[in-house]
Formats: C-alpha cells, sequence, structure tokens
C-alpha cells in the first residue's frame, strides 16, 4: 500500500499563498498527473509531497503514515528532476547507485540493483561514461535508473520531460507509462503540457492559482470539463468560449434561452465540433487557414471575438471568406460567466 | 578574390595593432626583465671601482654555498606549506557557511572579507602591536593565563609562524569569495537530489561538493602558491627578514640584495630561481589543468 | 509548525560563524579602539575610555598624509584609466581579431599572471631609471598599466558577446571602432566594474615596488608613507601609528563597507573562468 493522500494542504511564502486548501489522493499504483500553467502550485505540490518543503498547514500521508514531518528520505519516495539533477562528476553507475551507497545497502545488492536497472532502461553499455557524455534521451534514463534502484513504491517527477525534443517526449513517456505499470509504482508527474498529461495519467490534477481546478480521468476533464479553465486549457486547439450575443442566442434559439441580450454564462464548444453548415448557424470571416494535413484548422472572427474551427482533411476556405458556422446542442458546454463553474442543465433554459 | 585576401590582410594588421601597445609594456616589464635577469646574473656586481665583467656561472656557484639562500628557500617553502592548505581550508569552511542558511550573513561575510581589502602594510602595523612582548594582545592573552613574557617575532622559533598567522587570516577571507562562487554556481537540483537520496552533509559534501570544487580548489591554490612567493610586504614592518634571516623569504631577500647591499648581480641571479619556480608552478598548473575532467 | 530540518544545527552554525566572523575582524576593531583612544588606553580595553582624535591630529602634523593620499590616489587613478584603453583594445584584438600569431602571443601576456612586475623588481627598477623616472608617480604606475588580468578578463567578457549583435551593427554600417565603443564596453561593463574595484583595491595597498622606485615625499604614496612613518626607529608612539594606518586603510575600508556586495562580487567574477 502505498497511496498519497493531502489533506488540507497550503502553502505560503510571507504574503504570497502559494497553495489553498489542496485535498487529494493518488491510489496505489496509478499514475497521478499534477497539470496547469506556470506557477499554479503543481510543482511546489510535488515538493511538498517529497518533502523539500513543509506546508503551512495540513497533513500529508504516504502508505497510510503521516508523512508531513518527516525529512524526505523517510518518505520512501524517489524524484526525477526537471533537469534530471545527475552528479557531472560520477559515472552513469556511480550516480544510478549513489543513494544506495549513501543508505548503506550491501555491495552485492548495489550491483545487483545497477544489473537489473540498467537493464531495463537499455543503458547497460554506458555505465561508466559520464553525464556530459550523455545524450538528454540518455540522462533522463540514468535519472530514472537512479529512481527505480531506490525501489520505493512512490516515484515522484518534476516536468522530467521539458528538456527534450519532441519526438524523443513521445517516446520517453511511453516507456514511462510503461514502466510504471511493469514496475506498479505510484507516481506523481507534474506537467505544464496537457497532451503528455492526457496520454500518460490514470487520473489528472488540473491546477490554477494555487488551487485544484478539477481532478478526474482525461476523459472526464476533456468531456465533462468542470470549469472554462479545464475547458480552454485541455484539448488541443483550446475550447472557444463565446459571450452569447443576440445573434448567437436567435441562431441557436432551440437550444439557448431566449432573447435575453446579455445571459449571465458563456458557450463553450470544442473547434473539432463546429461544423460548416449551409442554412443554419452563425456567421463568421475567415482570418486565416492552417492546413495540418490530417485536419484543417480555420481561424475566424465573428464581431469581436475570435473562433476556431477544425475540420477534417483540407478545407476549401480562403481568408476573407464569410462562412456559417453551427454546432449541436450536445457539443455544447455553458460556463457560468462569474464564477467560470460548468451548468450542468444545458437545455433551452438553464435559468429557469 | 582580392576582395578577400584584402579582407583577411587588414584582419591580422587590426589585430596586431590592437594587442601591440599592450604586448609592448608587458614585454618590456616581463619578458624583457626575465631576459636581463638572466644575462645580468652572470656578470659580477659593479663597484666604484671595478666595472661588471663577465664571470659565467660564478653567482650560481655562490648561491649554491649561500647558507641564507638555502635558509630563505626553507622558509619559504615552510610559509608555503602552512598558509597555502590552512587559508585554503579555512575558506572553504567559511564558504560553505555563508553559503548555508545563516542568519546576518551578509555581515559575517563582510567580516571575513575585510582583512583582504586592508593593505598589508596596514595589516602589518596592527598584528605588529599584537606580537610586542608584555604590552601586546597576544602577551596579555598569555599573562591573564599566568604565562610569561614572549619575544615573539624577535625569536627565531616563532616568527615565522607568527607571520604565517597573519597571513592566513589576511587571505582566507580573498579564497572564500572564489569558493562561495563555485558553490552558488551548483544546481540547487542536486542538493535536492541528494536528500531526496537520503546523503547526510557530510556524505554530500564529501562525495558531490568537494569533487565538483576541485577546478576551484585548483585555481585557489596556485593563487595562493604564487602569492606566497610575492607577498612579502609584511617583511618590512614586522621582522626585516629576521631575526638572523629567520623569517625572511625569497623575495625579500632579493630586495635586500639589491637595495641594501646593492648586488644586482647576485640579486639578478636570485631572481631568476624565483622565475623558475615560478615557472614550475605554471607548468604543473597546465599539466593538471590538461588532466582534469571537464564537466559538461 | 515544526519542520523536520533540524533548528539546534543550524543555530550551531549561525553561532560559529558569528563567532569565526568577530574573530576576523578583531584586529580591524582593535586598530580603531587604539586609534581614537589615548596612548594608555591602547592596551586597556575600558567601555568608557575617554574619545579622541589627538592620535589623527598628531600623526597628520608628523608626516604629510594629506600629499601621500594625494599621491596614492593619481596613481590608482593613472593606473585605472591606462589599464582600461591598454587592456580593452588588447582584448578586443584577442577576442575578435584572428590574426597571425595571436595564440602565442596571448600565451606570452598570460604570463604576466604568473611573474607580477614586483618579482623583477631589480631588473625594472634598472628600466625604470634608465627611463629617468625614478621617484615619479608613473614610475610606479608603469609596470602595472598593461595587466594580463584585465586583459583575460575583459578577452572573456567579449568572447560571450554574441556575433549577431556585432553582426547587426555591421548591417547598419557601424564602423570597427564604433563597434568597440558601443557593442562592446557597453556590454562588458559589468567586468569593466569588477575589474576597476579589484585593481584599485590592488594599488592602492601595493606597497613593495612603490617603495623601491620612490624616494621623496612628491611621490611616495600612503604605504609607503605608512611604513616610513611607523618604522621602530621613527620613534612615534603606538596610538599614533595606529592612527595613520586606520588613516591609509579607511578610504577603501569605507567604500568598501559602503558597496560590499559590488566589491565581493567584483572578486568573484574576476575569480570564474
Amino acid at each position: 500500500m502505498s497511496s498519497i493522500i493531502l489533506k488540507n494542504i497550503s502553502k505560503r511564502w510571507g504574503s504570497t499563498q502559494a497553495l489553498s486548501d489542496i485535498n487529494f489522493q493518488c491510489e496505489d499504483g496509478t499514475l497521478l498527473v499534477l497539470l496547469g500553467p506556470s506557477g499554479c502550485g503543481k510543482s511546489t505540490t510535488l515538493r511538498l509531497i517529497a518533502g523539500l518543503e513543509t506546508p503551512t498547514s495540513g497533513t500529508i500521508e504516504i502508505g497510510g503514515k503521516d508523512v508531513s514531518n518527516l525529512p524526505p528520505v523517510k518518505r520512501n519516495i524517489s524524484m526525477v528532476f526537471q533537469n534530471y539533477a545527475l552528479f557531472p562528476h560520477l559515472s552513469v553507475a556511480e550516480n544510478i547507485v549513489f543513494g544506495l551507497k549513501a543508505r548503506n545497502i550491501p555491495k552485492q545488492e548495489q550491483k545487483k540493483r545497477l544489473k537489473d536497472a540498467a537493464a531495463l532502461l537499455g543503458l547497460s553499455t554506458l555505465l561508466e561514461r559520464k553525464p556530459a557524455q550523455l545524450s538528454g534521451g540518455q540522462r533522463q534514463r540514468v535519472a530514472l535508473g537512479r529512481s527505480i534502484v531506490a525501489q520505493v513504491s512512490v516515484c515522484l517527477m518534476d516536468e522530467p520531460l521539458s528538456n527534450l525534443d519532441a519526438k524523443l517526449r513521445q517516446e520517453m513517456r511511453q516507456e514511462i507509462r510503461s514502466l510504471q505499470q511493469r514496475l506498479k509504482m505510484t507516481m506523481v508527474y507534474v506537467t505544464h503540457d496537457q497532451v503528455e498529461a492526457m496520454t500518460i495519467a490514470d487520473k489528472i490534477i488540473l491546477m490554477n492559482s494555487g488551487r485544484i481546478e478539477q481532478h478526474g480521468t482525461p476523459e472526464e476533464l476533456y468531456n465533462q470539463p468542470a470549469t472554462d479553465f479545464t475547458g480552454s486549457f485541455i484539448g488541443n486547439p483550446p475550447m472557444n468560449i463565446l459571450i452569447p450575443d443576440e445573434t448567437i442566442l436567435k441562431a441557436f434559439s432551440s437550444m439557448l434561452s431566449g432573447p435575453d441580450s446579455s445571459p449571465p454564462y458563456r458557450i463553450g464548444i470544442r473547434p473539432e465540433n463546429l461544423t460548416i453548415s449551409g442554412e443554419s448557424g452563425i456567421t463568421v470571416q475567415v482570418v486565416a487557414t492552417e492546413y495540418l494535413g490530417a485536419d484543417t484548422l480555420i481561424a475566424c472572427r465573428f464581431g469581436r471575438q475570435d473562433i476556431t474551427v477544425a475540420l477534417k482533411g483540407k478545407s476549401a476556405a480562403r481568408a476573407g471568406d464569410s462562412i456559417r458556422i453551427s454546432w449541436k446542442p450536445e457539443h455544447m458546454y455553458l460556463f457560468h460567466t462569474d464564477t467560470g463553474k460548468r451548468l450542468l442543465e444545458t437545455k433551452k433554459d438553464p435559468f429557469p | 578574390m582580392k576582395q578577400i585576401f584584402k579582407l583577411t590582410y587588414w584582419n591580422h594588421v587590426n589585430g596586431w595593432l590592437l594587442v601591440l601597445p599592450a604586448v609592448f609594456m608587458i614585454s618590456l616589464f616581463t619578458h624583457f626583465p626575465i631576459g636581463s635577469s638572466m644575462i645580468h646574473s652572470l656578470f659580477s656586481m659593479e663597484t666604484a671601482t671595478r666595472p661588471s665583467t663577465f664571470i659565467g656561472l660564478e653567482n650560481y656557484a655562490f648561491l649554491m654555498d649561500d647558507d641564507i639562500f638555502w635558509k630563505v628557500l626553507k622558509n619559504n617553502l615552510v610559509y608555503s606549506l602552512c598558509t597555502v592548505p590552512l587559508s585554503i581550508s579555512i575558506a572553504l569552511g567559511m564558504a560553505l557557511l555563508i553559503n548555508g542558511k545563516i542568519k546576518g550573513r551578509s555581515l559575517v561575510r563582510m567580516a571575513f572579507f575585510t582583512p583582504t581589502v586592508l593593505p598589508m602594510i596596514a595589516v602589518a602595523n596592527i598584528w605588529l602591536f599584537f606580537y610586542t612582548p608584555e604590552y601586546g594582545l597576544f602577551d596579555q592573552i598569555f599573562a591573564f593565563f599566568g604565562g610569561g613574557s614572549h619575544n615573539w617575532l624577535g625569536n627565531p622559533d616563532t616568527a615565522l609562524f607568527c607571520l604565517i598567522v597573519m597571513v592566513i587570516w589576511k587571505e582566507s577571507g580573498f579564497f572564500m569569495v572564489f569558493y562561495l562562487a563555485a558553490l552558488q554556481q551548483m544546481s540547487p537540483e542536486l542538493r535536492e537530489a541528494g536528500t531526496v537520496e537520503g546523503s547526510g552533509r557530510w556524505y554530500y559534501f564529501r562525495r558531490v561538493t568537494f569533487p565538483l570544487l576541485m577546478p576551484t580548489t585548483l585555481f585557489v591554490t596556485v593563487n595562493a602558491v604564487v602569492n606566497s612567493f610575492k607577498l612579502v610586504d609584511h617583511l618590512v614592518i614586522m621582522t626585516k627578514g629576521g631575526p638572523d634571516n629567520a623569517s625572511s623569504l625569497l623575495l625579500y631577500y632579493i630586495y635586500e640584495n639589491a637595495f641594501s647591499f646593492w648586488d644586482t648581480s647576485y640579486a639578478a641571479t636570485l631572481t631568476v630561481v624565483l622565475v623558475t619556480i615560478l615557472a614550475i608552478i605554471t607548468i604543473i598548473q597546465f599539466a593538471v589543468v590538461e588532466k582534469r575532467i571537464h564537466y559538461q | 509548525m515544526k519542520t523536520w530540518i533540524s533548528g539546534t544545527g543550524q543555530a550551531v552554525e549561525t553561532v560559529g560563524a558569528w563567532m569565526l566572523g568577530v574573530l576576523w575582524l578583531l584586529p580591524v576593531i582593535f586598530a580603531f579602539w587604539s586609534a581614537f583612544h589615548p596612548a594608555e588606553f591602547s592596551t586597556s580595553f575600558e567601555l568608557f575610555a575617554p574619545l579622541t582624535l589627538d592620535n589623527f591630529a598628531r600623526a597628520w602634523s608628523y608626516a604629510p598624509f594629506p600629499r601621500y593620499l594625494m599621491n596614492t590616489f593619481v596613481l590608482v587613478t593613472l593606473i585605472l584609466g591606462a589599464q582600461f584603453i591598454l587592456c580593452t583594445l588588447a582584448a578586443y584584438g584577442f577576442a575578435r581579431f584572428d590574426f597571425f600569431g595571436s595564440n602565442v602571443v596571448f600565451a606570452l601576456v598570460l604570463l604576466q599572471l604568473m611573474i607580477m612586475p614586483e618579482v623583477l623588481l631589480v631588473e625594472n627598477y634598472r628600466t625604470i631609471s634608465s627611463l629617468g623616472l625614478l621617484d615619479t608617480i608613473p614610475a610606479m604606475g608603469l609596470p602595472y598599466m598593461a595587466s594580463a588580468f584585465g586583459i583575460f578578463l575583459l578577452r572573456q567578457s567579449f568572447k560571450t558577446i554574441p556575433k549577431e549583435l556585432v553582426e547587426a551593427a555591421q548591417v547598419e554600417g557601424v564602423s570597427a571602432v564604433g563597434i568597440l565603443w558601443k557593442v562592446y564596453v557597453p556590454l562588458a561593463r559589468s567586468t569593466y566594474i569588477a575589474y576597476g574595484l579589484v585593481s584599485v583595491s590592488y594599488h592602492w595597498n601595493n606597497f613593495l615596488w612603490p617603495l623601491v622606485v620612490t624616494s621623496s615625499v612628491n611621490s611616495r604614496p600612503l604605504t609607503v608613507g605608512l611604513a616610513i612613518f611607523g618604522a621602530p626607529e621613527s620613534g612615534v608612539d603606538w596610538s599614533i601609528i595606529t592612527a595613520a594606518t586606520v588613516m591609509t586603510m579607511s578610504p577603501l575600508l569605507v567604500a568598501f563597507i559602503l558597496f560590499q556586495r559590488q566589491f565581493v562580487q567584483s572578486f568573484m567574477h574576476s575569480g570564474i573562468k
């Protein structure tokens, strides 16, 4: 058992409130991603779990034990850092067993664990090299190796792939995921990249300004965004958030509440759910088109609002064209103007 | 083609013109005197009655038999071997303390660094008084514990060590700064990784901090060794090399020969020895630098 | 909230650092104590001993300290000015002109880092003497004006300046001199400050070479003046010597205390290769 539970965690530095009222549980053997824009508190949360920072209030449990006051080494965790934190003067092998030596694990055991980890990560031929002689991906593996040999069930990862190029990042994230599943690790993984989060996570915690915005599976975050922030953060290109004006209200009167000129909600529609329609919908101006191969993104202006449309294949629309777009009621989300919270009722009149 | 030739031609000319003033001045006061020391060391001393004449290696032969030279050389070695490791260790300790989470670190840093900005002459004056028999601070401390009066600087057994203590005080703060710079360049991630991996402070220092500071240690060591051969200002104030040359150092002996005994030929001979020593240090430094592993 | 970082370890370190700091300042504090108190208190430390400026007044009247101070000031300024010009030109040449023999010449220049002019004082005395400059301020400054250390630092700093900036200036039609003056020099500002502070401290405190080439009040700098003043045979009493010592070190000490961060950072900067 090595689930992680954070209860009422908050953290402040002087007058800055970095985290407030963080509560969540990461189940044993699952991969939890802490996702959010920079400065949202995701790294701080991870460092609190690691014990590199102490919370201002609240408790942290790992494997059913309150570890809030324990130093990192007694928390039974391992950690992979953003810049890998490899010791430049030590060889790959020495880097991997650094912690084992520090903890006086017997030599024989060190050797065995090193051999296993190196084989698992494909590092067996590189053990004598220095970090400076390795590629980015190889350094990443060494950092992983160090956390594998510790043989603890909780592994914390702080933006581990941010220094790699796009192709390598994709490979490594698959590798990390399969490693996590094979070794049944409980993993907390910090990233600002929603694609990375969506592809790797069992559960995602989306954070914003030191608070949890939404906690759920990738599908839940995509299909049932709790707020407009989640809606626009998850998915690429991001969800269109529209302020309903009279034209929209009239055009979609079958799904939106009546001719009230400024209802207290905004409309969220994903670009991929917009369609070009002949007769119904609203008329927008095409500003630019981007052909991506599998689909085409069409940037449009509607009055003073921007709308992005994603279409399969190549679109005939040109900049300057006027097109008519529409969407289906089941693809539409309504978010409260003030709180940003999603209104669960998207029928004709959300405010009876 | 012609254009390109012209460009590179001007590149050479302009490059040379830019460096020429500085190179001329440096050769005039570094390379030329090295050469002329060698030449003068082969001539006899000029006196009122006899002009300087070529005497071959006679000055060197004299040097080999000069007990004072050997004594001074030995003093300088003792002086280097004491001041260099001790001031470097203290400097490292200071840097580690200041780099830690202590209160009032900028004040402490200032205290450590202050001796560096003081003139050696002023420092020598102050310490001269500390070492004064009976009235000096050291004797007063000894008197407090029931000790008697000591002529610290007048005793051949203690004079050199008194100077060593003072120089360590003067130089540690200077070397500390280089360690501080190196420590601040170290990524805090490494320390955190060490913490997560369960390395204690001593283990981390021994396995990570100290090895990573090796380039700095080398740099500081070379600086300290060179300083120990060229810093003799305090001798002028405190002991004049005495008693009986017990605290004299090589450069001071050169100064004495040239400007007290006016034996410039022998002074030139001694200069050649000093330059040779410094050259050897340089060569050792380069040999080590070549071998040293460049991290990242 | 209790933290896992042990508080006692930190406290011990703080106390240790403070004690070492006080120990390190003690000689300086003592010098000030002695300078500002009557002679009979220079060895007995009574908290309420009467303060006096008498020692300064007497030191001032015994030796021409204002003249020494001016000589030092002129010397330091002269050296710094010449160093900035000579080192800037040379550093520019070494950093951006790949001329014939540049590596060998640079290596020869670096020799001065190890063998400073004062090591060669016998022959340099001869040179200065044959130039007829003995007992002048330029005599003290000349050997240091072209500084390998300055050239090295500025060259390093010039080399870090991106080529794009230089190329952009070239495209704008700026001449080679203009590029040095408008691109390199402003961008290396922190190096100039660092080197300037190190150079000023060095030459303010330099002693052996000035001692050798000066022989009168006209050129003697503070350090040499103090050494002559404080010589045991001069028979001046202790409090007055410390007052003179305090006068000698004060300008630099005050500058250091005011710009402490800048000083320490400058020395740091100068040590990073």
